[in-house]
């Protein structure tokens, strides 16, 4: 794996930047929810840009394992990293057993299905307050300890940057490997892949078990950094949200996740005078990308670059 | 010759097709042995395509049964045939044309892990199909024949026992008809093959035996010489179509 | 004794309405994913923006009903146009363009209900348009009024003639030939691009008499974009994407449905029972109940 200086030293950077807004709990909140983001569409990515479908039941998966790591953590009196994994996994595995009868499906069907499902679990966690306390939302949610200590501030931003950098290795790897490259002759022509001795169903499934690690592990450290959760917190929109990172960015690229993510995630806060209409712009931008842009700003860097050589 | 008792590459028995009410295949019996090439041959609408993608896999038969080396292939995914050998070409050209041409023989390599060809193998076919110049180009941007001997190298990484080839000079200008024809020749070095036709000429010079497909049935089945003299075959074919 | 016949009364009628209401929207949806392959995931707001706007010209202008729904029909043409010209025609010649339809739809879904939230949602929590006639008849021993007699019988008349134009005119030849089979339509000469056009504007325009016919009857709030969109997507996949017979009848049975189930209990139960519907058909048979 060749690792090229100008990626080391954003990597750095990501890591160090923490350290900076160590201070300033605003902007230090918002890196936190960028890295968060960075995390998730990189995850998106793996199935929508390597493997070409859109899983808009990646909120869902999230909410599944907040909501079972809360759960657990109350229920089982457990500490929140043994809880941690076991929640990411739960989550996982509903999720690939959800999409599962799903990722025979082409294209838009796929999404389709993906959608009615991120419809039914946003339904549940709303109709179905045992767990998860419907609409209202559990709130106080306690930070994570690390050797009795709470994880707070700067602390829980450093972590989720290692995250955020862990996620974007795994992400190269699996881009490098054979797995990746199946991946991509499933997203170029599935019926040739088959052709080629590739197992088509198989490997969408591991895909989307990846990617579904991704939504769960992420949706735990956003109950516990964010401190409160609601069926809101994972619905459609969310799951649109991160699909803009990806798309706006640039899919099937490294970076372009997180360039998007960079770019998209810190505005709502930042421009909070704009919130009413954060709905619209976001839907501005989805169309826009659609049709002017399929490529997302990496994307379009990249052909442009290749034209012009 | 083959050894009595051989057991045949391919077998087809009683094979039948149908959607709703139509037969696209009717109870379609042979037998095909791994030292000789077999051809198909049939109208359009006949049932070659229908019959190809039955074998490979893409549709599921309504009755009969149909074995590769031995092994019942009912049931089987295409993937899972790649396992037994058996591989495919389509009649329209079909690479990644936005992956390198490099890239998508790597893709095609992914199939074995460990024990693919050798490099000494793989760089004798890319040298027979002249493909070294092209390795660094665009998949759609390189020319049709150029695609097509892609496909071959595709599946000759893919160590395959039989290589299916459905109308494999579909598109080619007529100087490049005759090399294929001569690559296709020299393919048989490597890998039995089945060529699905519609026209004689080329089934005329690769085949050492004909299946002539029309409307879902078999007519007749026999060396290109004895197709070509049957009165049937005459009749209902050979009459309209350019032989 | 009684009172279970007016509730069973009150039940088919609404069974009724409900169903034309929801046949015409499906079919309009149906129409424009077979023909262009646009599945519009935005229909719902296209329904709640017509019953909007027809609210807005009937409260603030002072129109009565039946002006105010013909200048929403005869505008909605227009938006019709204007949608197809800047957002869908890009893509006609795409081979995906479906999975880039929904997204856009999707899209435009958010920037449509946004608008909604901040305009019409701060100026009333719940719409409706006055009755287009007043007055109430007996039919035998139940009381209906006019105006309901009315939107039903405007709603039947509009799927009869929907069916007619599809089954019989030029017009709906084209479109279920460019349906069935692109390429033979081109080649027969059709001009695909202009069909596209008109069957958006007629599916779209369905959609739009839906949600004014709707308005008529009952009050609503903004969320019946949302549950109108996703009973819309389930009565076409049920029916079988393209296929208008498939969205009249499931139509009919989703609304029926509705109204019964509404008796027991809360309409989101039914509207959890059609995306459950949806996801059984999509994965055990995708081409739906009236597609062969």
């Amino acid at each position: 794996m060749k690792i090229k200086p100008l990626h080391a030293l954003l990597t750095l950077a990501l890591l160090v930047l923490p350290f900076l807004f160590k201070d300033n709990r605003f902007l230090g909140f918002i890196l936190g929810i960028t890295y968060l983001n960075i995390f998730w569409a990189t995850g998106m990515n793996i199935l929508y840009g390597f493997v070409g479908l859109m899983p808009l039941m990646f909120a869902a998966i999230s909410g599944i394992a907040a909501y079972a790591l809360l759960y657990f953590i109350a229920e089982w009196h457990i500490n929140f990293w043994f809880a941690l994994p076991v929640a990411t996994l739960f989550a996982s595995f509903i999720g690939v057993l959800l999409g599962l009868p799903s990722l025979r499906l082409k294209g838009f069907y796929f999404t389709l299905c993906s959608l009615i499902i991120q419809s039914t679990l946003t339904l549940a966690f709303i109709f179905f307050p045992k767990f998860t306390n419907g609409d209202t939302g559990i709130n106080q949610i306690s930070p994570p300890l690390w050797f009795g200590e709470p994880i707070k501030g700067y602390a829980f931003e450093c972590m989720l940057a290692l995250m955020a950098v862990v996620g974007i290795g795994v992400s190269y790897f699996v881009y490098q490997s054979n797995l990746g490259q199946r991946f991509v002759a499933i997203r170029e022509d599935d019926v040739l892949a088959e052709s080629l001795g590739i197992n088509v169903v198989i490997n969408r499934v591991v895909a989307f078990f990846i990617v579904s690690l991704y939504a769960a592990l992420g949706g735990c450290f956003y109950a516990t950094y964010i401190g409160f959760i609601s069926p809101r917190s994972f619905d459609v929109l969310s799951s649109l949200n991160i699909w803009l990172f990806v798309a706006f960015g640039g899919k099937a690229t490294i970076a372009g996740p997180v360039i998007g993510s960079i770019l998209l995630a810190p505005l709502p806060f930042l421009l909070q005078s704009l919130e009413a209409y954060k709905d619209i712009l976001s839907g501005v931008l989805i169309v826009l990308i659609t049709l002017l842009m399929p490529g997302g700003i990496y994307g379009t860097y990249l052909a442009w670059r290749n034209a012009n050589k | 010759m083959n050894q009595p008792g051989a057991i045949p590459l391919l077998s087809v028995k009683d094979l039948t097709l149908r959607f709703g009410g139509l037969y696209a295949l009717n109870k379609i019996n042979f037998e095909m042995h791994a030292n000789e090439s077999l051809g198909m041959i049939g109208p359009n609408g006949s049932g070659k395509s229908s019959f190809v993608n039955v074998l490979t896999g893409h549709f599921k038969p309504f009755s009969g049964e149909m074995q590769f080396a031995g092994q019942s292939m009912l049931g089987k995914s295409a993937h899972q045939l790649v396992g037994l050998g058996l591989c495919r070409t389509y009649q329209a050209v079909r690479v990644f044309g936005n992956l390198s041409v490099q890239r998508n023989i790597d893709t095609a390599r992914l199939f074995f892990a460990e024990e693919g060809i050798t490099e000494h193998q793989y760089a004798q076919y890319l040298d027979w199909l002249k493909l070294t110049p092209v390795l660094g180009k665009t998949a759609k941007d390189i020319t049709l024949f150029e695609q097509r001997k892609l496909e071959l190298m595709m599946r000759l990484v893919l160590k395959p026992k039989l290589i299916m080839l459905d109308e494999p000079v579909g598109g080619l200008a007529t100087s490049e008809v005759s090399e294929m024809i001569q690559l296709l020749h020299e393919l048989k070095a490597y890998s039995s093959v089945f060529v699905i036709e519609h026209t004689m000429r080329v089934i005329k010079e690769l085949a050492d035996r004909v299946v002539v497909l029309i409307a879902g049935e078999k007519i007749a089945d026999g060396p290109p010489s004895q197709i070509l003299s049957n009165q049937r075959v005459i009749k209902e074919y050979l009459g309209s179509a350019h032989a | 004794m009684d009172s279970f016949l007016l509730l069973l009364a009150s039940t088919v009628s609404t069974g009724l309405l409900l169903g034309a209401v929801f046949a015409l929207v499906a079919a309009g949806v149906t129409i424009v994913y077979g023909c262009i392959w646009l599945p519009n995931a935005s229909n719902g707001q296209f329904f709640l923006l017509s019953a909007l706007v027809a609210w807005g010209l009937t409260s603030s202008y002072g129109l009565n009903s039946f002006t105010a729904c013909l200048l929403v029909l005869i505008a909605s043409v227009g938006l019709s146009l204007l949608f197809e010209k800047l957002l869908f025609r890009r893509l006609y010649n795409v081979p995906d363009r479906n999975i880039s339809y929904f997204v856009i739809t999707l899209g435009l879904t958010q920037i449509m209900s946004g608008i909604f939230s901040m305009t019409f949602a701060k100026w009333s929590d719940q719409f409706s348009l006055p009755p287009l006639v007043s007055g109430v008849t007996m039919i035998g021993p139940f009381p209906m009024t006019n105006n309901r007699i009315l939107v039903l019988g405007i709603a039947y008349l509009s799927i009869a003639l929907l069916f007619i134009l599809l089954r019989y005119h030029p017009l709906g030849r084209a479109l279920r030939a460019v349906f069935q089979n692109r390429e033979a339509a081109l080649l027969r000469g059709v001009d695909v691009h202009s069909i596209y056009k008109i069957s958006f504007v007629l599916g779209s325009s369905i959609i739009y008499l839906g949600g004014l016919l709707y308005a008529l009857a009952y009050s609503f709030d903004l969320t019946i974009a949302w549950t109108m969109s996703i009973t819309a997507f389930a009565i076409m996949i049920v029916g079988g994407p393209g296929s208008v017979l498939g969205a009249l009848v499931i139509g009919l049975v989703f609304g029926f449905t509705q109204a019964i189930v509404s008796n027991f209990t809360s309409p989101t139960v039914a509207t959890f029972s059609y995306l459950i519907a949806m996801l059984l058909i999509l994965l055990v048979k995708p081409n739906g109940l009236f597609l062969k």
